[in-house]
């Protein structure tokens, strides 16, 4: 009887009802929209800065990430590999050599760092086969390089140009070598687009005189989220003096970043609830006073002031409920678009880099459950909220003043 | 002229030739430096050393020949170990470059690189460039004087692109020849030596043929250069030190 009630109120004040069932549901939907771009642009972030060079977890020497000395190497057994690569999070693994010195070609000599890896490993772990702009990604065991779009600039190579690589070596001697340009990349993160080479690991391991060593093994996760865990997990595996380090830990400004996502989504929702929230408020009101008379008559006839309420707050809850249904549908919708299509802003914008990762110039969405049910819930809590103070009024007036009123 | 007159000026020439003290007593302290940090180059030479570097992750033997014109151009090839044969320096002016026989290449050595480590020693791409142009760079006064040596402190001219904030002589008076040279940082801290001794005579001039290069803060680390062969005012031309003759694999 209350729910027919409810809807027969809501019905005769039809355009009250959808001009304020409009007002949430635009806030639901975009509110879905632009925390589901906002995510996506922190998604890109931690992807730069993990899956373009870094990997989400890296196990080396204690202290190694902190001056990259060339001599803080070890070994990777066969052994340690298989221990590291059962655990179930981690879905690639990518043993490196790092090297810096100069690259050459012709009169121009630029400083470079040298990344040395297996070609097949290192495309589970970073992506920039994904970014290259022209060539191609290094073949296994040949003296190819794949080079960063600004330092390919700055020397004046192109794919099938050579390069010569000097540096000292591990024993002291001048480790040289020729490479050939294979491809270019760009990942939009300038200190990688102007410094950064990958090649052989065989190939440098000779050249620095660093038979069968390695710096690090980066390594891929399923959910890059979860690092920290893996980080515990594979830490007592590992021999003394080595140490598995999760991106947070080699990017503690990104770690801060994303932890602080979750306070930025509810001060988002808040404001913008906040508003909706007194527009709800105003119309529940004006429909209260409106109808006091009627209110008088029904506690009359014997209706309880709790009942007043609950009908009350039963509208309003009816009213949310359509409002998330339709808001929730609209929200997802331009989410889906947007993570579909998205919006290039490469026109007008240039790439920022940030806290070690890069924000790229375009608006791009991805699906976080919290992004849906942050927004639905406190929805519901404002609605309710807004609705309670209209209720309380209504089921405390006076059935012989209200009965007077108009 | 009277007889007294000659009588002076006999004795004040016997005077200022017989004691070295008295001769220098006015020298100019920049060209006694300049000697000094020329002393191996000469108007011209030609060398054969021995550098012997002990480092924390390495040990260097290495034989190198070696030819310079003035204080402005030299060149040095290494002959052993055979792994490193060919691989030669060149510095023409204030340019350092390097030839690489395995790739066939000359690299000049960048501004951001002069820094680093010549052929794995604790001699840097900066001292072969910067050390021969020490004495204009720098303003010389006598620190102390003994019977035995000098000691002259270096300190750099104001605005003068230099590495170190400060530099001691310690210079042997009798054959003039350095004994120690103390580099101190720009903060005045002092942060290698440099020994010199196995002094012999070459042609006509006493030069030290060995000199040792230690870093102050790594004791354990030093680098030995000693002169097999030197010998000065060779037929050398100024087109021998060019980047066709660098990458000419003539030893």
């Amino acid at each position: 009887m209350m729910l027919t009630l409810a809807l027969r109120n809501l019905w005769r004040n039809r355009r009250r009802t959808l001009l304020t069932l409009s007002a949430m549901v635009v806030s639901v939907s975009l509110l879905i929209l632009a925390l589901g771009v906002f995510s996506g642009m922190i998604q890109d972030m931690l992807a730069s800065a993990t899956e373009q060079y870094r990997g989400h977890l890296v196990v080396s020497r204690s202290g190694y990430q902190d001056d990259h000395n060339l001599f803080a190497t070890f070994h990777l057994s066969a052994e340690l590999r298989q221990q590291i690569a059962s655990d179930p999070q981690i879905v690639g693994l990518s043993p490196r050599l790092r090297a810096f010195g100069l690259l050459a070609h012709g009169l121009n000599t630029r400083p470079a760092e040298l990344l040395g890896m297996a070609p097949s490993q290192e495309r589970q772990v970073t992506r920039l086969q994904q970014l290259l702009v022209s060539g191609s990604y290094p073949a296994e065991g040949k003296s190819g390089a794949l080079v960063g779009r600004g330092l390919a600039s700055r020397l004046g190579v192109v794919p099938g140009d050579e390069l010569v690589f000097v540096t000292q070596a591990a024993d002291g001697s001048i480790g040289n070598d020729l490479l050939q340009v294979s491809g270019i990349f760009a990942t939009g993160n300038s200190r990688q687009d102007n410094q950064l080479v990958l090649v052989s690991l065989p190939w440098l391991q000779e050249l620095m005189v660093l038979p069968g060593q390695v710096h690090e093994l980066a390594l891929a996760l399923h959910d890059p989220l979860l690092a920290g865990q893996a980080a515990a997990r594979l830490d007592p595996l590992l021999p003394q003096g080595l140490d598995a380090l999760a991106w947070g830990e080699l990017l503690p400004e990104m770690q801060e970043a994303i932890a602080s996502y979750d306070v930025t989504r509810l001060i988002m929702a808040s404001i913008l609830y906040f508003a909706t929230g007194l527009g709800i408020l105003n119309t529940l009101f004006m429909s209260v006073m409106e109808r006091s008379r009627e209110f008088g008559i029904l506690m009359a006839l014997g209706m309880s002031p709790w009942r007043i309420r609950g009908l009350v707050l039963l509208e309003t809850l009816l009213m949310s409920v359509l409002a998330l249904a339709v808001g929730l549908a609209l929200g997802l919708a331009m989410t889906f678009y947007m993570a579909r299509v998205g919006i290039d802003l490469s026109g007008t914008l240039s790439p920022i880099t940030y806290a070690g990762g890069t924000i790229l110039p375009r608006l791009h969405a991805v699906f976080v459950p919290a992004n849906l049910v942050t927004p639905a819930l406190l929805l519901l809590l404002v609605t309710l909220l807004a609705g309670w103070l209209p209720a309380n009024r209504a089921a405390g007036l006076q059935p012989v003043t209200a009965l007077r009123e108009d | 002229m009277t007889r007294r007159a000659y009588a002076v000026l006999l004795l004040a020439s016997l005077l200022i030739s017989l004691s070295p003290v008295v001769a220098v007593a006015d020298t100019d302290w920049r060209n006694l430096i300049r000697e000094v940090e020329d002393q191996h180059t000469g108007r011209s030479s030609r060398s054969r050393m021995l550098m012997q570097v002990d480092a924390e992750h390495w040990q260097r033997r290495l034989e190198m020949v070696g030819w310079s014109l003035g204080r402005d151009y030299f060149l040095v090839r290494i002959l052993e170990p055979v792994k490193e044969r060919g691989v030669a320096t060149l510095k023409a002016d204030r340019e350092v470059w390097n030839f690489l026989p395995k790739v066939d290449r000359v690299i000049k050595i960048p501004t951001s690189m002069m820094g680093g480590a010549w052929m794995g020693s604790h001699i840097t791409n900066n001292d072969l460039v910067k050390e021969s142009h020490i004495d204009e760079d720098y303003d010389f006064s006598l620190e102390e004087e003994t019977d035995s040596y000098w000691r002259i402190v270096g300190i750099p001219k104001p605005n003068a692109a230099v590495i170190w904030g400060k530099i001691v002589y310690q210079i042997e008076k009798k054959r003039r020849v350095p004994q120690q040279v103390r580099y101190f940082d720009e903060n005045l801290v002092p942060v290698r030596d440099i020994r010199f001794d196995k002094v012999r005579l070459v042609g006509e001039r006493p030069i030290p043929l060995r000199m040792t290069v230690q870093p102050l803060d790594k004791t354990a680390e030093r680098t030995v250069l000693e002169y097999l062969e030197l010998a000065f005012d060779v037929p050398v031309e100024r087109s021998f030190f060019s980047l066709r003759n660098l990458k000419s694999r003539r030893p």
